[in-house]
Parts: C-alpha cells; structure tokens; sequence
C-alpha cells in the first residue's frame, strides 16, 4: 500500500512543479509499476542483516581488503572505486589478474536500491552480489573458506565480527552481510541532489534548462518510458541494440572473457560456437528474446560513472543521448519503446543538464580505511 | 587346538622375522619401466607444465614448485603454493612420482588416477586456484595449443586434455641408469665400497629397508616418525591460513586448535592416525633436500642423524623406530648409499611459452 500511495504524492508534488499535465501521456512503461520520479524513499533493509553502525565500519573495511580474493591483490574497491564514481573509470572492467572482465563495473551509488543487481540482473540483493563478485573467476577468483580462514587470522576482525555477528570466529557469509550493510549507506542524500530538492520544492535547484530537461524526459524523449521512479530504473530489462565494444575484437584476454562466461553459464554448444557479443538476459533464462536485454540502470550520479552501458561503449552522455536520439541500434530484437526521437540541438542540451541534476553536487566518496595485519595465533 | 597352534606357530614366527628387521621387506630391485606415454601427448605436457596462463591469475606454473632445475621441487622446506597464501607442507619431488599408490604426503590422492592428482593442484585454492573452463579458454587462444591438442589429443584444448597431456608428461619423469639399479643388475662396480657398506646397513643394522623397500625404495605406507613440527606452520600467519583451511576442507574434527599437522588422521579421521606420513621413495634423494614432509631436516646427514637417535618423540611413533647406535663411519656410508640412489639427471628445457593472440570473433 504504502508504494502507490508514495508515487501519488511524488506525483502531485511534479504535477505542482512543473505544470499541471507534463506527465500525462508519458506513463506507458508495460510493467505498471509507479513511474513518477522523486527522491529516493529510505535504503530497504533485509530483515535477516539489519543495519549498524559498527556493522557499517566493519563492511567499508572489508570493502577495501584485498584479502577478500584468490590471490589476495584485488578488493571490492579495485573495480568499485570511491575515487572513480565506484566504477573503475573503464569502459569494460579490469577483472582479476590474468584475466579482463567482460562488462563494465557498474556504480555502487544507490546500487542498495535495486532489487537485480549486476547488468543481467543475475542476483537480488547486495549480499548475493558481493559473494558472486569475489569468488568469480574473472572478477575476485577468492575460495570462500580460504578468505574466511584469513579472516580469522586477523584478530581485529575476529574482534570486530564476534561484536557484530556475535560469532567466535568469522565466517563468510557475514562479511558479504557486512559489506552489503556499509553499501547500503553509499546512496545519494535527496538535500545534495538538485532534482530531489527540485521535487521537495525548491524553486531554484533546477535552472530553465534542466526543467525543459525534465519535460522532454517525461515525454517526447520518452526516457522515463525505462527510467522510471525514484530510482530512474524500471528494473526490468530491454534490448537496446547498443554497438558492440571494440574490445572483443583488439584483446585476446576480452575474448577468453567471453567465451568463458558462455561456457560457465552453459549455453547450448552453437550459441558458443558463435559467441561474438554479450547475450544479457539470455544466459540466465537461454530464450532467444532475451538475447541482448540488459538491466534498466538507474541514472541517478550519473555525472561521475562514465562512461555508459552494460559495455562501457559510451564514454559521455552526449553519445548515450545521440544514439537513442537515433532510435537506438539495430538489432533484432530490439526494444519497440526505442524510436528516432528527432531531438533539436538544443533539447539535447537541455536533456543533458536534467540527467545532470540527478547526481548529487560534490562526489560520494569514503576514505579508505587502514587495514588490520595478520597475527600469530596461540 | 590343531588350527589354534598353527595360528601361534605363525604368529611367533611373524614376531621373529619383525625382529630381524628386514626381514618381511621387499628387497631392493631395479626401478621397472611405465608403460611409455604418447610423446606427442608427453611433449605437449611439458610445453603445459610450464605453462602460467594454467593457474587463476597466471602468476605460476607447475614448474613453480616443481622446478626440475631443484630436483622438481621448489627447493625449500616448506613449499609456497597461490600468491597471497603459503603452504604447510614441503613441495614433493615428481621424479618417479608417476609409480606412487597414493599421492600427496598424507595420501589422500590415488596413484591410479593421475588426472584427478593433477586436478586437485590446479583447483586447489592454496596451488593454482583455477578454474578448468577458463584454463581451455585460455588455450584456446593461442594457435600453438590449439594445434597441438589437436594433433596429440585428438580435439581442441579441454580441461581433461589438459589433465590428460600433464599425465603422460609427468610418466617420463623417472629414474634413469641410477648406479643402484646398474648395481643390482651385476654390475658390481656401480656402488663404491663405502656405498657398498651403506647398502648393508641400509638393510641391516639400520633397518631402512623396513620401510623404504622395493623397487621404490618406498612401503607406500603410512608411519608416525615423531619428527618436530616445522614451527613456520603456525609462526607463519599465511601458513596456518592454508594449514586451517585444509584441516577444514578435510572435515578434520577440531581443525581451528590444532597446532600439529596430523598427516594421515585428517584424511581418515582415526586417532591412530595421527601424525602418519606416507614413507616416500629414496630414489633421487640427493636431489630433494630438504627433507621431510615439513622439510625440516636439511641434509641427508641430518635425516640419518634422525633415525640414529632412533627418531622423535610422538604417542603413535613406529615401534620399528629405535636408537640405531651406528658410528660416524656407519653414518657416512649409509649416506654414501643414499647418494648412489640418483639416476642421470631428469633435464627438461623450460619453452618459451606461446603469446595469447586475437582470433576472428564468433568463430569459436
């Protein structure tokens, strides 16, 4: 009850703002679920890993603790770095030594909002993707019960843990509940972001440009038909067409990546046989209609995680509004929301200064923390 | 009462012969031939042995603790397995490895099924860490691999071909013309007279050959020798992380205090077993220092010096251990003897491994 209610207030307070009648027409998105767009409500909170603050310390420094993989050299914040908006600045991620990733390294900004984490949605909660991340082949390669038994190898976690988790020892599942917990606390504040003091009624957060910005967004540009609600995602997943990276074709540890990823998610033998792109959605479900459908992200910081796109390909959001001025690519199977949008120049510009009202004024960053040693045990 | 006096009969005869010592020993023979491997498959497994792209971050190869230049082990007591760990046990030489029952120093592997050894080090987080689909994949990318799985396995790069190519390759390291097999072919000058003098203590007054008999100069089985803990197991956080870690994938009760390495009892869970090591070939010994399966005798010297002051302390050590009373000269003829137990060195050229390169896209 309390979702649609939200959405009609949020609803109210646009329609106030902006003009009586701009959303209307635009709310066409199939799934019916609340479109309207707004601050974003309080972080949800697995009942089974309720917050803490000591729980909050201890999972910013698991986050940055390289020991939390195989090799011991590669931390969360290898590819979520605080400095490079929690990405890592690259088009497709660096991946574990040896290796390169195959998708870009999506923001941890708001990312404890959404209920399908990683660009295909293969889990749902914050606590299955950290233990997929750090044990992936090609992103953390850690054995759970070594990284646990280095954990207990270091008695200010054995300390921490046992205040937190009330365990004697560490164990694993709780440093992914930890981790999980601390970025549950790295979302946009609504007073930083010019948007949401835009909604709250602040006459002044959106210049005349991002408010032609919004207009556009909620209609004729039609982003909102995907990018919907508080946290500008509708979470469901759409095939765009988006260019292939050239990265498959110029790196050989690219195209081990994604031979590999098929073989893991185990596709049938001529899918492999001619991999040549990311399939999305398609390698959980293996339904030729998902092939190709990623994610919806949100697009809220946008202005610190460039560049865009389950691979990277764009590097600014002048190209991401270009080419779904274009319609989109072209490749079967490809969304019908995704139109040529015939956009002026000037309401490209305008759209670009509304995208960047939803990021918050300065960074979201965390200092890293220092790490405790290994100890000799009795 | 006839059967029951027999049996006694039999029993008292049993303990005569273990009072003789060697008596129920298998007596030292020439080490006999494997089977040959495919060389086209053997060839490929050495190319692969020495292969990093093998292991998670393609940091190390097999070479890396089985480097044939330091007796195909890593030359140090206590072996260092996947960057950001280190390991608990010494790094066992794979020369004649290929003619062991049971593998590893505990055990645990059968010797039949070399591809599950061989397995075992590759995916085991505290060796190689890696996973056998991105290993093929890997190979996959560099034509030479690709045309060599084909020629010598009969398919592009798997991970069983991986397995199986490393198989036939570690089958041709073996003991090649070592004196002591020339020796016990009639060749009487193959030992020299202080060698000679060794031998007979080896299979007398010291009683080696209780358990190092045969033609491996191994029982393959398991006994507790009392020697001291290799205190860098638990002085050594990275060590006991493996060590813990291991007790534990083993289902070894009480893991998290254990500050012994309980050899065999972690893998079969029985009291007696504690602290059982099984006894490893003496063939290339001379070639193996250190000693031990935590590598902490140095010398030859030391391992005999060992077993004269009839070996360590330990609830389960082997009654077959006691003072030996042997002389300085007796010591150094047995060590004499245990130097003549290495064939012709087991060369084998690291390649330069073959470079990644780009393939066309979707035609894989």
């Amino acid at each position: 009850m309390r979702q649609p209610r939200r959405a009609i207030v949020i609803t109210l307070v646009l329609g106030l703002a902006l003009g009586a009648g701009l959303l209307v027409g635009t709310v066409t998105a199939q799934s019916g679920k609340p479109l309207a767009l707004g601050p974003l409500p309080p972080v949800p909170v697995p009942r089974d890993n309720p917050m803490s603050s000591e729980k909050v310390e201890l999972g910013r420094m698991l986050f940055f603790d390289p020991r939390l993989s195989g090799d011991a050299s590669t931390s969360c914040a290898s590819c979520h770095d605080p400095q490079k908006g929690w990405g890592d600045g690259g088009d497709v991620s660096r991946g574990y030594p040896g290796t390169q990733h195959w998708r870009n390294s999506q923001t941890v900004l708001n990312a404890a909002h959404y209920t399908k984490l990683f660009w295909a949605g293969e889990v749902t909660s914050l606590e299955g993707q950290a233990v997929a991340a750090a044990t992936g082949n090609v992103a953390g390669n850690g054995d759970p019960m070594m990284m646990e038994e280095r954990l207990r190898q270091i008695p200010e976690y054995v300390r921490r843990f046992k205040a937190v988790f009330g365990t004697e020892r560490p164990l694993i599942g709780d440093a992914w509940k930890a981790i999980a917990t601390f970025e549950r606390t790295v979302v946009s504040k609504a007073e930083n972001v010019p948007f949401d003091r835009h909604v709250k009624g602040d006459a002044r957060a959106l210049s005349d440009d991002a408010r032609r910005g919004l207009a556009l967004f909620s209609a004729k540009a039609g982003c909102i038909q995907c990018h919907s609600g508080p946290l500008l995602s509708d979470e469901s997943y759409h095939s765009l067409g988006v260019p292939k990276s050239p990265v498959f074709e110029e790196d050989p540890l690219r195209q081990i990546t994604l031979r590999y990823q098929h073989v893991s998610r185990g596709v049938p033998e001529p899918v492999y046989r001619t991999a040549d792109r990311d399939l999305g959605l398609y390698y959980t479900t293996k339904r030729d209609e998902d092939r190709g459908k990623f994610r919806t992200p949100t697009l809220r910081e946008l202005k610190y995680t460039a560049p865009y796109m389950h691979n990277g390909v764009f590097f600014t959001l002048e190209e991401v509004i270009d080419f779904y001025d274009q319609g989109g690519g072209n490749e079967p199977g490809k969304s019908p929301l995704l139109k040529p949008l015939k956009l002026t120049v000037q309401e490209k510009k305008d759209l670009l200064v509304f995208l960047l009202s939803l990021s918050s004024d300065q960074p979201i960053t965390v200092p890293a923390p220092r790490l405790p040693d290994y100890a000799v045990l009795k | 009462m006839n059967r029951l006096l027999a049996l006694g009969g039999v029993l008292a005869a049993a303990v005569l012969v273990l009072a003789a010592g060697a008596a129920l020993a298998e007596p030292l023979a020439p080490l006999p031939a494997l089977k040959a491997p495919n060389p086209d498959q053997a060839e490929l497994g050495r190319w692969l042995f020495f292969e990093t792209k093998l292991s998670g971050d393609a940091a190390i190869s097999c070479a890396t603790c089985h480097d044939p230049r330091k007796g195909w082990g890593d030359g140090k007591p206590l072996s260092t397995g996947y960057p950001g760990s280190e390991y608990f046990r010494n790094s066992q030489t794979l020369l004649n490895a290929a003619h062991y029952r049971r593998n590893y120093w505990d055990g645990r592997m059968s010797g039949r099924d070399m591809a599950t050894l061989v397995r075992d080090h590759f995916t085991e987080a505290h060796f190689m860490q890696a996973d056998g689909r991105l290993q093929a994949e890997r190979l996959k990318q560099v034509p030479e691999y690709d045309e060599r799985f084909r020629k010598a396995m009969g398919g592009e790069p798997s991970f069983g071909r991986i397995l199986n190519a490393l198989v036939a390759f570690v089958g041709t390291v073996t003991s090649r013309n070592a004196p002591i097999d020339r020796y016990l072919r009639g060749e009487a000058g193959a030992l020299t007279p202080a060698a000679q003098e060794g031998m007979r203590l080896f299979q007398g007054k010291a009683g080696c050959i209780q358990c190092h008999d045969g033609a491996l100069l191994s029982d393959q089985k398991f006994h507790v020798l009392g020697l001291p803990e290799n205190p860098q197991v638990f002085q050594g956080p990275l060590r006991h992380i493996s060590f813990r870690r291991f007790m534990k994938t083993l289902g070894a009760p009480n893991y998290d205090n254990l500050r012994e390495d309980i050899g065999l009892a972690a893998v079969t869970k029985e009291p007696q077993d504690r602290g059982k090591f099984r006894t490893p070939s003496l063939r290339e010994v001379s070639r193996t220092a250190p000693y031990m399966h935590n590598g902490s005798l140095a010398t030859l010297g030391d391992v005999v010096d060992f077993y004269n002051r009839g070996g360590g302390a330990h609830p389960n050590k082997s009654s077959l251990l006691r003072p030996l009373g042997l002389s300085d000269g007796e010591t150094k003829a047995l060590v004499a003897f245990l130097e003549h137990l290495a064939g012709d060195p087991v060369v084998v050229e690291a390649p330069t491994p073959p470079d990644y390169k780009l393939r066309t896209l979707g035609k894989n």
